[in-house]
């Protein structure tokens, strides 16, 4: 069934590229010969290695086990030995520490014994066991998102896919839509609601189609970008506004992405540990896009020689979308769970401009999606007063890049926002 | 193999097809109807100032960048074409009668006091092209108000007169709509084709540069103060926006992103406010004054944007707490 959603004013039409890669079908990558598994691929505390140098392990083995209340389990996603665990610098740009595991190609694999029930408590357990965390990108261990402190009435399925480049989730609903429905099923019984709903972009009628057929209360969300952020999501499909400083749980809803729910039913259903990932690798600057589905801990060398090897033109490699996605440096990095993109772009696509003279436009605050003033919090953030620019709303921004994709200057407006909101955190 | 270091920054990496050079010469070209009628009407003086007025515009800001040691490409590059709209827009509002001198002096003076010393484009406190239009009127002022040039499609011949806004004001003289609106009377070179101006902010418009929301409350809202101030005689609604410059201050002035407000209440407040001021001074006055509203109205900007801002989306107002004594 097709729910008339809410109307989202701001936001921003961008260029969406998808057609790059929207009529490719998931292809499965072999595993590589080497993986580096990150033990800090979430938000929370970082996994501690279980394994030691010269283990040897087989897919789906935990390799690293949760610390404290948020963290998640870190799996084997190829059988082989451990030869050592690696400090690399992430795309975040931190220290963190990889466990190297050499694959022998054995086709052994650790699977979970089956749930003698599918009670809320038993699924949760088994999303904590198997290591989900949010797959959208920000990487929130989802089972400490299924023990909310209030009851919600509402589960959310995120399915907007609003970044551009971006197809895995696309994909993956329209190869595996009873899967996902049994994902959002098992997750709505952990968490006691009875109201799901999908929230899928307007420019994918095939996928809205099928979730309203399977008897889903489907929101056809307008094409504009940041459907996909959360409180956008939560206004669009229930009408509900989140508070300012408050998470969806305070208004009852529970928000959840394709990935994720494609992940839980693997772990509920099947006993599959989170081993892999879907991705989507795209850009002018590689010579066939694909949508994949890979190993965590694959290099990213690996997956650019899989997909025909980059062109000669490429500026920029992106983890994730164009619009909220890390630049990296060099190849040098490996899948980790919160990946849902590897772009290569060419100096056409960029943003490689310089920035000059903020000329006050406006463009940034009338677009906004959370109504903030870009332009003043960055000229307090540039002159040193954060509580000023605190004024203007820093600690609500999003950091979607609306405002610095619409910017006529080219300021660094997400930039300087973010260092702004580091700023008033280190005072705290 | 050396590993060679890509281009590396924030998020996003994608851009937006807008920027400031694009808008500027959208500008212009919006202009450009205007400029047209105006050598249509006023002759080859006409064209030699807007050219004086441009160039010496231009050629003030690459000077002036040079006197501060700025290496020649990066000036170039960095050129946004705003000195340009300031040139042409302050050749606008001059008449076609004054002497070569003044679009010059006002033009490096628009430039190099308004714009430049104050940190370049998007930093000036006021519209360069209203305040080189003032320094012209403050400056030269007989020369500025006085022997219009009637416009002639044969030849163009100098009178004594006063514009029709002055007579309207003054005597109550009710001036010929129709060629009010073509632009058959004596007045600035930009001013007086109202069709051409309209012509240029419909595209403006089109194209996304400005809303045309502003524009249309502040002719209104001077309209219909007019009329309010001439005992609610409606007669006075046409003439009033029509003569003068208003339009083109409407369209092409007040409407400048720097000297705006950022929020949309903040803009209602702005152009309301700009609206009743006009009427208000045209009618104490008895002369031309849009110009003047809208630098005054300038300076109250950044309090605006101090007192009203957007709230973050699902702000709520918190609660005042009483505290237990």
């Amino acid at each position: 069934m097709i729910i008339k959603g809410k109307k989202y004013r701001y936001g921003v039409h961008v260029k969406d590229r998808k057609e790059l890669c929207r009529e490719k079908p998931i292809e499965t990558m072999p595993a590589p010969e080497i993986v580096k598994i990150s033990v800090s691929q979430h938000i929370g505390a970082p996994a501690n290695p279980i394994v030691n140098v010269g283990d040897d392990v087989i897919k789906g083995q935990m390799i690293a086990e949760a610390t404290g209340a948020i963290s998640a389990n870190v799996f084997s996603s190829v059988c082989g030995k451990v030869t050592g665990i690696e400090e690399i610098v992430n795309p975040m740009g931190l220290r963190q520490k990889y466990i190297v595991i050499k694959n022998d190609y054995r086709t052994e694999e650790y699977r979970f014994p089956n749930l003698e029930n599918f009670e809320d408590a038993t699924i949760i357990g088994r999303v904590r066991e198997a290591g989900i965390v949010g797959l959208g990108g920000a990487g929130f261990p989802t089972a400490v998102k299924l023990t909310p402190k209030n009851p919600l009435d509402t589960l959310i399925v995120n399915g907007a896919e609003c970044e551009p480049y971006l197809n895995c989730d696309y994909r993956l609903m329209l190869e595996h839509p009873d899967e996902i429905v049994k994902g959002i099923n098992y997750l709505a019984a952990a968490l006691n609601v009875k109201n799901g709903i999908v929230g899928i972009e307007k420019n994918k009628p095939e996928a809205i189609e099928l979730f309203s057929e399977r008897g889903m209360n489907v929101v056809a969300l307008q094409k504009q970008y940041p459907m996909g952020s959360e409180k956008q999501l939560i206004y669009c499909c229930t009408g509900r506004k989140v508070p300012t400083g408050k998470m969806p749980f305070d208004v009852g809803v529970c928000v959840q992405n394709i990935k994720t729910l494609f992940a839980s039913y693997e772990a509920v259903e099947l006993n599959k540990p989170l081993t892999e990932i879907v991705m989507t690798v795209s850009g002018d600057g590689i010579s066939e896009a694909k949508n994949l589905k890979v190993a965590i801990g694959t290099p990213f060398t690996d997956i650019a020689a899989y997909c025909g090897g980059e062109k000669e033109n490429v500026v920029k490699y992106i983890a994730g979308g164009p619009m909220m996605g890390k630049n990296l440096i060099d190849l040098n990095q490996y899948v980790r769970k919160t990946d849902s993109g590897l772009l290569f772009l060419t100096n056409k696509e960029a943003n490689l401009e310089e920035p000059s003279n903020c000329i006050n436009c406006g463009a940034c605050a009338k677009n906004c999606p959370m109504r903030l003033m870009p332009m003043y919090i960055e000229l307090y953030t540039l002159a040193g007063d954060y509580e000023k620019a605190k004024k203007y709303g820093a600690m609500n921004c999003i950091e979607c890049g609306t405002c610095a994709y619409n910017c006529p200057a080219r300021r660094p407006l997400v930039q300087s926002i973010a260092f702004c909101k580091a700023k008033l955190k280190e005072k705290k | 193999m050396e590993e060679q270091l890509k281009f590396y920054s924030n998020s996003p990496h994608v851009k937006g097809r807008r920027t400031t050079r694009e808008i500027m010469l959208n500008v212009c070209i919006a202009l450009l109807p205007a400029c047209i009628m105006g050598c249509v009407f006023f002759g080859w003086r006409a064209l030699m100032i807007i050219a004086l007025s441009a160039f010496s515009a231009c050629a003030a800001e690459i000077v002036y960048r040079l006197v501060m040691k700025q290496p020649f490409p990066r000036i170039l590059k960095e050129f946004d074409f705003s000195s340009l709209v300031t040139g042409l827009l302050l050749a606008m509002c001059l008449g076609s009668q004054v002497p070569w001198y003044v679009p010059v002096l006002s033009a490096i003076f628009a430039i190099v006091v308004v714009k430049m010393l104050f940190g370049g484009t998007g930093k000036n406190l006021v519209n360069p092209a209203i305040t080189g239009r003032i320094f012209a009127f403050l400056s030269f002022g007989t020369i500025m108000t006085s022997g219009w040039v009637i416009p002639n499609f044969a030849s163009s011949s100098v009178v004594s007169g006063a514009t029709s806004l002055t007579a309207l004001l003054k005597d109550g003289t009710m001036p010929d709509l129709l060629s009010l609106f073509l632009g058959n009377v004596q007045g600035c070179i930009g001013e007086t084709c109202k069709i051409a101006l309209l012509v240029g902010g419909i595209y403006l418009v089109i194209r996304g540069i400005i809303d045309f929301k502003w524009p249309l409350i502040y002719i209104a809202v001077t309209g219909l103060m007019s009329v309010a101030l001439n005992k609610f005689d409606f007669h006075y609604f046409l003439p009033s926006v029509l003569s003068g410059g208003l339009i083109l201050g409407a369209i092409f002035m007040a409407t400048d992103y720097t000297t705006t407000p950022n929020t949309t209440w903040g803009n209602v407040l702005y152009f309301v406010v700009l609206g009743v001021i006009t009427a208000v001074l045209r009618q104490a006055t008895g002369i031309e004054i849009v110009s003047f509203a809208i630098l005054l109205m300038n300076l109250f900007v950044p309090l605006i944007d101090k007192f009203i801002i957007n709230r973050p989306f699902g702000f709520k107002r918190e609660k005042k707490v009483k505290e237990a004594k």
